[in-house]
C-alpha cells in the first residue's frame, strides 16, 4: 500500500478512492478521464461495491445523490462538458447537504471542444452552474501525488461538511505518470448516522429534500448554508508557497499549470530577481487572505492559467491597490512553455524598471 | 364488525392538499397499505419526485429522498445500490408523474428498467401536467385541450403520446409492469394488487417492477371528480388499455 509507483493521475484517483472507502461509483465514459472508471470497473466488482455505467452523466451524478442519501461514500468522474449536465443536482445536493466527490479531469471548451488539456472549467466549479445561492469545494491537484491524497482529503471534506466536493484535475494530470505513493487515508471517519436514509427503524422517518414552500423556512435554510460556507471559507482554505517570502513579483497559478512555473520561478531566482509562486490548492475556498498578505511586500502579480483568465478575478479581488496584476494565458492544448512566459515577464520587467528589480 | 382504519404507514396528523376529487391521495393510500401489509414500513425508503407528486413525504412515513425531475429512478438506483453494498436489503420505490417518469425522466426510467434495477416506481397517469396548471404531457391523448394544447392535442403540432407501460413491458429488466385505474371500488381493489405484486417482486429480487396509474385531474380537465371518473372508465382506458403487460412468474 505505501510502495512507490508510476501511476496516471487518473489511475491514482481511482485507487486512492478505493482505500477512502468509496463504496459506489457511477459514471459514463469521456475523454480524458475514462481510466478512472475502467479501473474501478474490475475493483470494484471484486469487492462487491457499487458500480454502475449509467445511461448519461445526469443518471450517474443522480446515482449519487440517492447512493449519498443512503450514506455511502461515492464518487463520481466526468469532464467538463459532460460535468456541465451535472450542474443541476449539484445545485440540489448543496441544498439537500448531501456529500458526494466528484473529479473534473478538464478537456478544452466550450462546448465540446476537444480531449486537449485545459483549465476551462474553473468558473463552472467555483462559481457553479447551478441554480441559488451554493458552494461547492473545489481541490486543485498539480502532481499525481496529489491526485491521491487531495481525493482523500476531498472525501473527508465533503462527509465533514455534508457537501459535493470536487476534485478540478485536467487531461494533462489525468494522462500523466509520475511516481507517487498511495498512503493510508489519514483522516477520521465522520459519523453520519444521525441523517442517513437507512429505515425507520427506530426512530423517525426522515425526509431529504430541497422543496420548502415556506418563505421563512428556505430563507433560514439559505442562511444556514452560507454560515457552513463561511466555516469552510474560514477553516479550509490550502495553498502552497514557493519562494514567495520576499518576493516582489508573485506569480499565481494552480493545478498542471503551477508546476510548470517553478521552472520560472527558478530560472529568476538565479538572476537574483525576487520572484515566487502562489498556488491555490483549494480554489473554493480560495485563499484570498494569505494571497493578500503577500500584496504588502509585492509589487506585482502575474496570473497563469491554461485559460483565457479565470480565477485572475480571485487574484485581484486578493491584491491590495499597491499591487499591479498581470495575466498570461492560452486556453487550449498545451500549458505554456517556460520561454513564452519568460517572454511575457521579460517585457513587464522593463516596463516596471523603475521599481520592480 | 370491520372498522375503517388510516393505514400505518400514513403520518399522524397528516392531511392531503390535493385538489378535491384527485386521485394522488388514494394512490398514496394504497401504497401506504401495502407496506402495511408487507410489513416493510421500516425498510423501506421513498423517492418522491417534481409535480404534484413531491408531497409524498408529507404523508407517507417512511424515509424518502425527492429527486430532481425526472431522475426518480436513477437517485432510486442510487439508494438501492449503496445500501446493498452496504449488505442492507432495503425496498426502495419511486413515486412519480407521468411528465417526471416518461418525458423528462424516460432515459433514467428506460435504462432503470433494462438494468432490471430492484427497485419499484409507481407512475400517476393524469394526462397533463397537473402542478403548473394543466399543460400538455407525453400522455396527454390526441384531441385533448390542454393550457398549451388550446385547439387539442393534434399530430401536426404535438405528435402522438406514448403508451408508457408497454415501453417497460418490453425491457427484458422488467419483472412485472400492470396499467391501473381508481374509477371504481373494483378497479380500486385491483389496484392495490397490483401494487402489492410490485413490492414482492422487489422483495424476492426479480427486477425491475412498474405500475402506472390512470388518475383523475380534475382541476385541470375542469371536470367534477365524478364526470372525471367517468372520462377515465369511458376515454382513457380505451386509449390507455389496462392490465397487467408483463408478469414474469406467469411466462
Amino acid at each position: 500500500m505505501t510502495e512507490r509507483e508510476l501511476l496516471k493521475g487518473n489511475i491514482a484517483i481511482a485507487k486512492a478512492s478505493l482505500i477512502a472507502g468509496c463504496e459506489c461509483y457511477f459514471g459514463y465514459p469521456i475523454t480524458p478521464q475514462t481510466e478512472i472508471g475502467e479501473y474501478l470497473s474490475l475493483e470494484m466488482q471484486k469487492r462487491h461495491l457499487a458500480y454502475v455505467c449509467a445511461e448519461s452523466e445526469i443518471g450517474a451524478i443522480n446515482m449519487a445523490l440517492g447512493a449519498s442519501a443512503a450514506g455511502a461514500k461515492v464518487m463520481v468522474s466526468s469532464s467538463s462538458c459532460a460535468v456541465a449536465l451535472m450542474q443541476e443536482t449539484i445545485s440540489y445536493a448543496c441544498a439537500d447537504e448531501l456529500p458526494f466527490v466528484l473529479v473534473n479531469v478538464m478537456r478544452a471548451g466550450p462546448g465540446q471542444g476537444y480531449i486537449y488539456p485545459s483549465q476551462g472549467d474553473y468558473n463552472q466549479a467555483t462559481v457553479g452552474g447551478g441554480n441559488g445561492d451554493y458552494h461547492t469545494i473545489v481541490l486543485s491537484p498539480s502532481t499525481v501525488q496529489e491526485c491521491a491524497d487531495l481525493t482523500y482529503r476531498a472525501f473527508y471534506l465533503s462527509q465533514k461538511y455534508r457537501n459535493p466536493a470536487i476534485i478540478l484535475a485536467d487531461g494533462l494530470l489525468g494522462q500523466m505518470s509520475e511516481s507517487a505513493v498511495i498512503k493510508e487515508y489519514p483522516y477520521e471517519e465522520i459519523d453520519n448516522s444521525d441523517w442517513i436514509l437507512n429505515g425507520a427503524s427506530d426512530r423517525l422517518s426522515r425526509n431529504i429534500h430541497s422543496l420548502e414552500p415556506s418563505q421563512l423556512k428556505l430563507n433560514e435554510h439559505n442562511v444556514n448554508l452560507k454560515r457552513k460556507y463561511t466555516l469552510i471559507e474560514n477553516q479550509e482554505p490550502m495553498y502552497e508557497e514557493y519562494f514567495c517570502e520576499d518576493a516582489e513579483i508573485i506569480i499565481t497559478a494552480f493545478g498542471s499549470m503551477a508546476r510548470y512555473t517553478k521552472e520560472v520561478v527558478n530560472h529568476y531566482r538565479e538572476k537574483g530577481i525576487k520572484l515566487g509562486l502562489f498556488r491555490p490548492i483549494t480554489l473554493y475556498p480560495f485563499p484570498y487572505q494569505q494571497l493578500r498578505k503577500l500584496s504588502y511586500s509585492a509589487k506585482l502579480f502575474v496570473d497563469i492559467e491554461m485559460n483565457l483568465g479565470q480565477m485572475l478575478k480571485d487574484v485581484q479581488l486578493s491584491a491590495l491597490s499597491n499591487v499591479q496584476t498581470a495575466f498570461i494565458g492560452k486556453p487550449t492544448g498545451d500549458w505554456l512553455k517556460k520561454e513564452e512566459i519568460t517572454g511575457v515577464i521579460d517585457n513587464l520587467l522593463k516596463d516596471k524598471n523603475a521599481n520592480i528589480r | 364488525m370491520q372498522t375503517y382504519a388510516k393505514p400505518k404507514s400514513i403520518k399522524e396528523n397528516s392531511s392531503f392538499t390535493f385538489c378535491s376529487g384527485c386521485d394522488h391521495g388514494l394512490a398514496i393510500k394504497l401504497v401506504a397499505q401495502v407496506i402495511d401489509e408487507l410489513n416493510i414500513q421500516r425498510d423501506t425508503i421513498a423517492v418522491s419526485s417534481s409535480g404534484c407528486s413531491v408531497f409524498l413525504y408529507d404523508f407517507l412515513d417512511v424515509d424518502c429522498v425527492e429527486a430532481p425531475h425526472g431522475r426518480a429512478c436513477a437517485v432510486a438506483t442510487g439508494v438501492k445500490r449503496a445500501h446493498r453494498a452496504k449488505g442492507n436489503n432495503k425496498i426502495v420505490f419511486t413515486y412519480q408523474g407521468d411528465g417526471d417518469f416518461a418525458s423528462i425522466g424516460l432515459g433514467e426510467s428506460i435504462h432503470s428498467a433494462l438494468r432490471g434495477e430492484n427497485i419499484t416506481a409507481i407512475c400517476i397517469n393524469n394526462t397533463n401536467y397537473g402542478m403548473t396548471g394543466g399543460q400538455l404531457g407525453p400522455t396527454t391523448p390526441m384531441g385533448q385541450i390542454t393550457a398549451t394544447s388550446p385547439l387539442g392535442r393534434n399530430k401536426e403540432y404535438h405528435g402522438f403520446p406514448i403508451q408508457t407501460v408497454q415501453h417497460i413491458a418490453i425491457c427484458e429488466g422488467t419483472c412485472f409492469c400492470a396499467r391501473v385505474a381508481l374509477y371504481d371500488i373494483k378497479n380500486i381493489y385491483n389496484a392495490k394488487k397490483q401494487i402489492k405484486k410490485a413490492f414482492e417482486y422487489q422483495q424476492k429480487g426479480l427486477g425491475f417492477s412498474f405500475v402506472e396509474i390512470l388518475s383523475s385531474c380534475p382541476t385541470n380537465w375542469k371536470l367534477s371528480p365524478i364526470d372525471s371518473h367517468k372520462k377515465i372508465e369511458e376515454e382513457l382506458t380505451k386509449i390507455y388499455p389496462l392490465g397487467v403487460y408483463k408478469d414474469i412468474d406467469h411466462e
